[in-house]
């Protein structure tokens, strides 16, 4: 049997963490005289004690944790806080039901964006804080496992971006130290320059403050129904779509910015790819725009370089109502929620770097065709890819493909329509926020969907969220066996 | 550069093989007293005359032997020149296509799709009818002795474990190439034979049984009414049911020696997961009609059967409009379309095997993430999987899929709807015929399509038909350098 202590020592931390988050929310509806704020308290109180129960309860000595605790603590590490995050909704003026509140907050905190509320605006402010919140420290999540998680488990070629052995001269765990210091403080950073500049363009401070968490976490939680395209600024727009831009960047860069290893930057592939496709994306629906929708071509380039960047990224916030435009940019923003973001962000979906990998191991495949005894390497930033990352990025790609598959039929199955069961799926499992076609695309709520659809979507969110294996390995018998 | 003269000198014969099947259709008009047997006729002199000038031409000195280049061009060359030619008869038959359409139905009908742009079947003359199903037949016939001979030799997308089979002296298969390709034909005569006689004991005329023997175990779907199989009663769909799936089903292995009145086929892990996918499916859909939209339960089990098959073997008849089913259909048979048949017959798609050795594949990454250090071997019937085959295959399916999503975007560009675009991708990719929709869905046709998109989907169809890589190869630079 597995020592389950360290899990619940994990677990225990993070629902502290959480509860010192809804401290925030419950001090800003004291302030605005919301009686909601009891909520807040109370379920902060809650949280607390249970975090205090497993973390004092399962005290132990061994420091190390083994690789399936890490499972588990990766798998549950979402799981519960995302359950404990739904307890403001469901007691809060909203009066959501259980699976509606569960939705939001897991969808809040895999950043995914998709939300079941109507009528944001009119909201206490707490409420729509703790919403952005979960963004926030979801996305502060997803860099965390990405950098130290999922690279030492080797999940989906992932291992290619262990860090490297540090030097004799520094010790391993100062050097972690440092990192974590450097990519928080480059998170808290992006988020209070971008607070700053959307507060310059003309958003009051708590709009500005919401809409720079949502942003850098690639979350997509807004404090108005009509999203982005409530402010109708072109200023706004195009300081969010760098947020979200810089979003989708691997934040271990800053730390190899920090250490005056600015040309790293320009040499990576990753970024070449993942700009390169961007801007294909943005040509294209903004020649559709121009062409289709008759906007001048500056509009035209500032909204469909803000939805691309928005898809790409799995962030969801929008300007336009996309989900019925139809055609090529529907089919753009489709595949284009499939790429996600870099390796080491907050985004969701494939990554761009698996599908360098991928390209990388095709074009060998093709030139192996001419030269049957050749030794031919496919190589990522110069470096050769062994065999067995590519083995386990298609072993995570397949896995993707079937997921998809799998979930795009069972929501069909629960009497979705066509386009909205397939984006649904590819949006829950990118942690994307909104679909396609009239009921769940950008403008539209997940409300109407049926209980078990939402459950569906929810598991999804946090199955792409930890990168699939991580949740997938549980059910493997041989976990659990000694 | 590379000596194209033997290419030409091998494709003269593949010609002169379509210039005498124009000689069929020529006859049966003749006999039935309509006025396009000159076309026939002229076409299939032209054709003869232009294949007797590669052989002359092109005549080598000694004995013909191909090089791995030569045979990459040949492949490529063949099926376009067949089209090409074998859309002549289209062209300048009452029929009166234009360019493009004549060009889409004969690589339609070549590639084994089976998608259409004629509408008014039911009043078309019978050589033209049956030059379609020719076609079909043709194709069917080239593809798996393509798949059985070339395919394994070029190793493409990891069809050399099919080869190491045939080479292996002690396996079931006979080895020599010459003989496995005329056994493979006259197992695929006998069948043809055998469904037409079914499908006229079924109660259908002769003329009409003897086309869709021809394009149904040859997984092709061109049909004579433009209502399809529907226009026919219970006892055809049946038989076409059982043609379809012997069609989808591996030639090579009905050729083996029969053990007790066993065929070979029977013990293939290959066939077991195909009869698996076809019979989960149907009854699923089947349950599906039955319990949701109150089908009879008689009736929802043939149209399930007839549809997944059909779907699964990529033949693409039709028996109801199964895009009408709702939702939960509509995503099933939209994912089903990337399935495929087995290899070494006339399915197209990603075929079984592959998803198999993709299963297999991260089931190994699932062990490998708790045993890091753990040594995995995939086995196949029976044998083990080098790591160079499971490369090849994740080359393929890669490539499939970046094809798929690549010509879906081109498709939406020339200004084909969502769904249309795709379907249609997936559907021509995978050779299959119908798509889902209001314009390309089963009840539909291609005709009004624009016809940059026809030209598009053409090209597909022979992308998917080649297996990709045989033609990508010809694009790189490295195949052009010596």
């Amino acid at each position: 049997m597995i020592d389950l202590r360290p899990v619940f020592q994990v677990i225990g931390v993070l629902l502290c963490l959480l509860a010192g988050a809804m401290v925030m929310p419950a001090l800003l509806d004291l302030r605005d005289n919301q009686p909601e704020w009891q909520v807040f308290a109370v379920s902060a109180g809650l949280t607390l004690f249970f975090g205090l129960l497993l973390l004092l309860g399962t005290r132990t000595t061994q420091r190390r944790r083994s690789i399936r605790q890490t499972y588990l603590a990766a798998s549950f590490g979402w799981l519960v806080p995302g359950l404990f995050a739904a307890l403001p909704m469901i007691y809060g003026p909203l009066q959501l039901s259980f699976t509606d509140a569960a939705f939001e907050a897991i969808s809040g905190l895999t950043t995914t964006g998709a939300s079941v509320i109507h009528g944001l605006d009119n909201l206490p402010r707490g409420l729509l804080l703790w919403r952005v919140l979960l963004n926030w420290l979801g996305g502060l999540g997803v860099i965390a496992m990405a950098v130290a998680v999922l690279p030492d488990l080797a999940i989906g070629g992932m291992q290619m971006f262990r860090l490297e052995v540090p030097g004799p001269a520094e010790r391993a765990t100062s050097r972690a130290n440092r990192i974590a210091t450097v990519i928080l403080g480059a998170y808290a950073g992006v988020t209070g320059g971008l607070a700053l500049a959307l507060w310059m363009a003309g958003m009051t401070g708590f709009e500005a403050l919401a809409h720079a968490m949502s942003t850098i976490s690639t979350g997509g939680f807004s404090t108005s129904d009509a999203s982005i395209g409530h402010f109708n600024s072109a200023a706004i727009e195009v300081i969010i779509s760098f947020g979200m831009v810089i979003g989708g960047l691997p934040f271990l860069l800053f730390f190899q910015m920090s250490r005056g290893n600015a040309k790293a930057m320009l040499r990576d592939g990753q970024l070449r790819w993942y700009f390169g496709l961007m801007a294909l994306g943005i040509v294209g629906v903004t020649l559709w725009l121009v062409g289709s929708r008759g906007l001048a071509p500056l509009d035209a380039l500032r909204h469909g370089a803000f939805t691309v960047a928005s898809v790409m990224t799995g962030t969801g916030l929008f300007t336009l109502e996309y989900g019925q435009w139809g055609g090529m940019p529907a089919a753009i923003l489709f595949f284009l929620a499939f790429v996600g973001g870099c390796a080491g962000s907050t985004t969701g979906g494939i990554k761009v770097f698996r599908f360098q990998f991928l390209f990388a191991d095709a074009l060998v495949q093709m030139r192996r065709l001419l030269r049957p005894h050749a030794v031919l390497i496919p190589t990522f930033n110069r470096r050769p890819i062994p065999e067995e990352v590519l083995g386990s990025v298609m072993g995570f790609l397949f896995v993707y493909a079937l997921s998809f598959a799998m979930l795009a039929m069972a929501l069909a199955f629960l009497g979705l329509d066509f386009i909205t069961a397939l984006t649904g799926a590819a949006s829950a499992l990118a942690n994307l926020g909104p679909g396609l076609g009239s009921e769940i695309g950008a403008g539209g709520s997940y409300a109407a969907l049926p209980d078990a659809a939402k459950w569906l979507l929810a598991g999804g969110m946090l199955f792409g969220r930890v990168e699939m294996f991580v949740i997938l390995v549980l059910f493997v018998p041989a976990f659990w066996r000694q | 550069m590379i000596d194209v003269r033997p290419v030409l000198f091998v494709n003269g014969f593949l010609m002169l093989v379509l210039a005498a099947a124009m000689g069929i259709p020529a006859v049966v008009d003749l006999l039935s007293g309509d006025v396009d047997w000159r076309v026939f006729g002229i076409a299939g002199m032209v054709t003869a005359f232009v294949a007797l000038a590669q052989i002359f031409g092109a005549r080598p000195k000694g004995r013909a032997s191909l090089t791995s280049r030569q045979a990459f061009m040949l492949t490529v060359l063949a099926w376009v020149s067949t089209a090409a030619f074998a859309a002549l008869p289209f062209i300048f038959s009452n029929l009166r296509l234009h360019l493009t359409d004549a060009v889409f139905e004969a690589m339609s009908g070549l590639t084994t799709t089976g998608a259409t742009v004629i509408v008014g079947l039911d009043y078309a003359p019978k050589g033209i009818l049956l030059w379609r199903s020719l076609l079909n037949w043709l194709g069917g016939e080239g593809i798996i002795i393509m798949a059985v001979v070339i395919l394994p030799l070029l190793r493409i997308g990891g069809m050399q474990v099919f080869h190491m089979e045939s080479s292996d002296k002690t396996d079931r298969i006979k080895p020599r190439i010459t003989q496995v390709a005329t056994s493979i034909t006259l197992v695929y005569l006998a069948f043809t034979a055998l469904a037409a006689m079914a499908f006229w004991a079924a109660g259908m005329g002769r003329f009409d049984a003897m086309c869709h023997a021809l394009s149904a175990v040859s997984t092709g779907g061109f049909s004579t009414s433009d209502a399809n199989l529907a226009h026919w009663g219970t006892a055809v769909q049946w038989v076409a049911i059982v043609a379809m799936m012997v069609g989808g089903s591996s030639f090579t292995l009905w050729i083996g020696p029969w053990k007790n009145w066993r065929p070979p086929v029977l013990d293939d892990a290959q066939t077991h997961w195909y009869l698996m996918f076809i019979g989960g499916f149907a009854g699923l859909l089947a349950l599906w009609q039955w319990t949701v939209n109150d089908m009879s339960p008689g009736v929802a089990l043939r149209h399930a059967a007839f549809s997944v098959t059909s779907v699964v073997t990529t033949t693409g008849f039709v028996s109801t409009d199964y895009g009408a089913w709702g939702g939960f259909a509509r995503v099933v048979f939209f994912v089903l379309v990337f399935i495929g048949g087995c290899t070494g017959s006339a399915a197209g798609g990603v075929k079984i095997f592959r998803w198999e050795l993709l299963f297999a594949l991260a089931g190994i990454h699932l062990k490998r993430l708790l045993h890091p250090h753990g040594v995995f071997v995939i086995h196949y019937n029976q044998r083990t999987i080098p790591s160079s085959v499971l490369d090849s295959v994740l080359g393929f399916v890669v490539m499939y899929f970046f094809t798929f999503a690549l010509f879906a975007l081109a498709l939406t560009v020339v200004g084909v709807d969502f769904i249309t675009a795709l379907s249609g991708s997936a559907s021509a990719l995978a050779n299959v015929g119908p798509g889902l929709g209001d314009i390309i869905g089963p009840m539909g046709s291609y005709r009004s399509l624009p016809e940059l998109a026809k030209w598009i989907l053409a090209g597909e169809m022979l992308l998917g038909r080649l297996e990709l890589f045989t033609v990508a190869v010809l694009f790189s630079r490295s195949y052009w350098r010596e």
